[in-house]
């Protein structure tokens, strides 16, 4: 497969995921503070976080005075110098399945062009909506049972794995960092804050499946259940052993010698997650422990790239002078530079 | 209840459809008579189901000049263009034996240059030639083809002969859209396609594929074969991607290419994997940067010189622009007599070359009657439409044209045939063209049909994408219906 091919499936997968997470953050902070009154009102307290989640926050605050509900959401459901807002993630996911549609099947690349042409047709005031909201929700679950039932179990279904999984685990991380300075206190303890547990329970579609697994809304259960269940598909722990096993499957490395770089990163997250215990987590801090957790995803990305992207150029074909240019990549904001340059003539 | 027919206006032009104010060719009885009894609105929705497939497919093309990178759908129309058996034949005839002309003509012209030195073609005309490449010269090609794929622009007089308007020799496009149509037509009016056994065109991506396969080293059992894009802000990106898919091969960039020891690689996850046959869909000016415009980044610095080591086969080959040059075109007739000792089967429209001293002052004494095009231009662009454009307009034309008048021919307005279109609520006649695609590989195949264009603006001539064209499936029939070329039997 093509290295461009094979980042282009990454980053649509990757983007997918990221206006999924993106889309369901914000349905289920809307309904929290629809419940919020007992827990403080200031629903700057509420937006602020999931600012920090998304790392936008430095965009967000050059653009914007004060922390409110509605600029918020506008910011990061369409906001157009906003690159992660869900509309732009949704166009770059359409970008990158442009560029390598001879590769996916048509079902899914009309799928993703689907969302797209949806955010292109709403107006802006309706970008706000639950139904928004929804309809990149349900494009986003489309999208992965047509990439599961239509994509054949070669490469491509490899690094679209690797690509949805590496994303839900940096978003997971992210939200669970909004809740990491929270008391891990049960009511009636004063400084108990259920509502929000149960908001991030909500964001990450694992409410139901929570309360079969755990009969108390006990937080370090929540996090435990969301960092170091393998059982539940949302997990880090779930998500970083499927990025593991694709990553095996894809170098046909079967063995302990000459390890790759980014199987080796990738098996150790998930041994350490395997092998960690919540107490000692949360003994040295949620909040320190996600840090580590995040740059080590950011890692093991690094390392798929260059392995898989970068590869070519370091496989020796004898010597040769002729003038190199850069490795080709994915499609990501900004590209729109090459306009120009392709369009010539036609006969 | 009336047809959709009933009032339609032939005019005086040569209809496709009808004969006179309202006799029905025989091969268009059986389409007057399934879609003329269908009310407005059901052939409205039937339309739009069209369009809306086309637009959730990504069936479009990038609009140039936007800086959005704005896609259309290509306007598609319906109502088929039909063409019955054996004026089909005719017309394979005749692009066979032009291609086969055109082929040897490249040839020569890269090699011994017979053709100039025996006074058919003057010299002055192939080197002025914007797209000949000199340093081709002496260079074998692969089976000695120069053009694989060819896009022959045809239209018809008031006579209702065929006439060749312009060789697309180059990189021709549109094959996606004749195919697309076909899946939208097979969609929305499947009886009818069925009931008139309709010549299939989905096996243009096998035969894309094996011609290109022919071209690959010897004995080479299964080459690899990739189709080079510009990107995805080319307006013929589908097309591309398309036609990769229909063939099972990668579409590739330039920057996905690299060229190692005179050896074209791809990057691919395992490492660099060697190509054997690029489908290339850029212009030779943008190939290589090494060899042609520098500047270009979406060529493959190295692949020239690969080419001319024959370690990888392009088609079409570099250089073949000499060939679609619109003053070489007029020649093309003779070329036919001098390579293959046959007269031209479909006929030339007759060409005044600005570079004849002689026919370019007639060109300009005539420029109001005349549409004038510029030799190296393409897409509609560059021409002027003697007819229609203002005083203004054709005095700046006429300067241009006594600056460099090796740039222009002329050729009288023809009267392009017309055929049915839906407009709003009922038919009107609209000018139409046809483009089928030549395939030239162990042997020379045309594809039955090819791409109907037309030019949605009414009285408009310019049938272009990029000028308010828009399409129609062409259907070529298995049979002839009611035998014979003259098909006029009128509804009785």
């Amino acid at each position: 497969m093509l290295s461009r091919v094979a980042d282009s499936i990454y980053w649509m997968a990757r983007y997918v995921e990221r206006a999924e997470n993106l889309s369901r953050l914000l349905l289920s902070t809307q309904d929290l503070l629809l419940d919020a009154g007992s827990e403080g009102s200031d629903s700057s307290e509420f937006w602020g976080p999931i600012l920090s989640t998304t790392g936008d926050f430095e965009k967000y605050s050059e653009l914007f005075p004060r922390v409110t509900g509605k600029s918020v959401i506008d910011f990061l459901t369409a906001h157009p110098s906003n690159p992660n807002s869900i509309a732009n993630c949704v166009r770059a996911a359409r970008e990158n399945a442009r560029t390598i549609r001879d590769q996916i099947s048509d079902e899914l690349w009309e799928c993703v062009n689907g969302m797209r042409l949806y955010v292109e047709s709403v107006s802006t005031s309706r970008h706000q909506g639950v139904a928004f909201f929804e309809r990149i929700l349900r494009g986003s679950y489309e999208f992965q049972g047509i990439a599961a039932s239509t994509t054949p179990r070669g490469e491509s279904w490899h690094f679209l794995r690797v690509g949805t999984c590496l994303e839900r685990a940096d978003q997971m991380s992210r939200l669970l960092d909004t809740c990491s300075a929270l008391s891990m206190e049960m009511p009636p303890h004063p400084d108990s804050k259920p509502l929000r547990w149960a908001a991030l329970l909500r964001s990450c579609s694992s409410w139901h499946a929570f309360q079969v697994h755990s009969a108390r809304l006990d937080p370090s259960k929540v996090v435990e259940y969301l960092l170091l269940k393998e059982e539940f598909p949302r997990s880090i722990a779930c998500c970083v052993t499927e990025v593991h096993r694709a990553l095996l499957t894809l170098s046909n490395h079967d063995h302990f010698d000459d390890i790759p770089e980014h199987i080796r990163l990738a098996g150790r997250l998930r041994a350490d997650l395997a092998y960690t215990k919540i107490e000692e987590i949360i003994e040295a801090g949620l909040h320190d422990y996600i840090d580590d957790l995040q740059t080590r995803l950011i890692d093991i990305g690094k390392a798929i790239f260059e392995a898989y992207v970068l590869y070519a150029d370091l496989t020796p074909v004898a010597e040769d002078t002729v003038a190199d240019m850069p490795p080709p990549t994915a499609w990501h904001m900004g590209r729109e530079s090459e306009l120009e340059i392709q369009q010539q003539q036609q006969q | 209840m009336t047809s959709l027919f009933a009032d339609y206006d032939p005019g005086t032009f040569f209809d496709e459809m009808f004969e006179g104010e309202h006799a029905t060719r025989a091969h268009y009885q059986a389409v007057e008579t399934s879609m003329g009894q269908m009310s407005p609105p059901d052939y409205s929705q039937r339309q739009r189901t069209a369009d809306s497939a086309f637009i959730r497919q990504g069936v479009t093309f990038t609009v140039y000049g936007d800086k959005e990178g704005t896609e259309r759908i290509f306007p598609f129309d319906l109502m088929p263009r039909i063409i019955p058996r054996r004026e089909w034949e005719r017309v394979e005839m005749g692009l066979i034996q032009r291609i086969t002309a055109l082929n040897h003509f490249l040839h020569d012209i890269y090699h011994g240059q017979k053709i100039v030195h025996d006074g058919v073609v003057p010299l002055e005309l192939v080197e002025s030639a914007s797209h000949y490449r000199p340093e081709f010269r002496g260079v074998d090609v692969p089976h000695d083809i120069y053009i694989h794929i060819c896009g022959t622009d045809l239209v018809r007089d008031k006579d209702g002969e065929y006439y060749v308007l312009e060789d697309n020799g180059r990189c021709p496009s549109g094959a996606s859209y004749m195919l697309e149509n076909r899946n939208a037509m097979k969609r929305v009016f499947p009886d009818l396609l069925q009931s008139l056994r309709v010549r299939p065109v989905d096996a243009y991506g096998t035969m894309l594929r094996e011609t290109l396969a022919h071209l690959a080293p010897r004995g080479m059992v299964d080459p690899v074969i990739v189709v080079l894009t510009p990107g995805i802000y080319n307006s013929a990106y589908f097309e591309h991607c398309y036609l990769a898919k229909q063939m099972g091969v990668p579409i590739v960039e330039g920057r996905d290419l690299i060229v190692r020891n005179d050896r074209v690689y791809m990057r691919t996850t395992r490492g660099l994997e060697q190509v054997n046959v690029i489908y290339r869909r850029i212009d030779d000016d943008f190939l290589d940067p090494l060899v042609f415009r520098k500047d270009s980044v979406l060529g493959v610095p190295g692949l020239v010189s690969a080419y001319q080591k024959g370690n990888v086969a392009l088609a079409n080959s570099i250089g073949t622009g000499v060939a679609d040059d619109k003053a070489m075109y007029a020649l093309v007739p003779k070329m036919i007599e001098y390579y293959l000792d046959q007269d031209p089967i479909l006929p030339n429209v007759p060409t005044y070359l600005g570079i004849d001293p002689k026919e370019c002052s007639y060109i300009l004494d005539h420029l109001g009657e005349l549409v004038v095009k510029a030799v190296n231009e393409s897409g509609g662009y560059g021409m002027l439409m003697g007819p229609m454009a203002t005083k203004e307009e054709r005095a700046q034309f006429a300067e241009r044209i006594k600056a460099n008048p090796r740039n222009y021919v002329a050729q009288p307005v023809l009267s392009l045939s017309r055929h049915p279109v839906f407009v709003d609520d009922h038919f009107e006649g609209r000018h139409i063209d046809l483009r089928p695609y030549v395939l030239s590989g162990d042997r020379v195949r045309v594809v039955p049909g090819g791409l109907t264009r037309v030019a949605l603006k009414k009285g408009s001539l310019v049938v272009n994408s990029s000028q308010g064209g828009g399409s129609k499936d062409t259907w070529v029939l298995w049979d002839d219906v009611h035998g014979g070329e003259d098909m006029t039997t009128p509804i009785s």
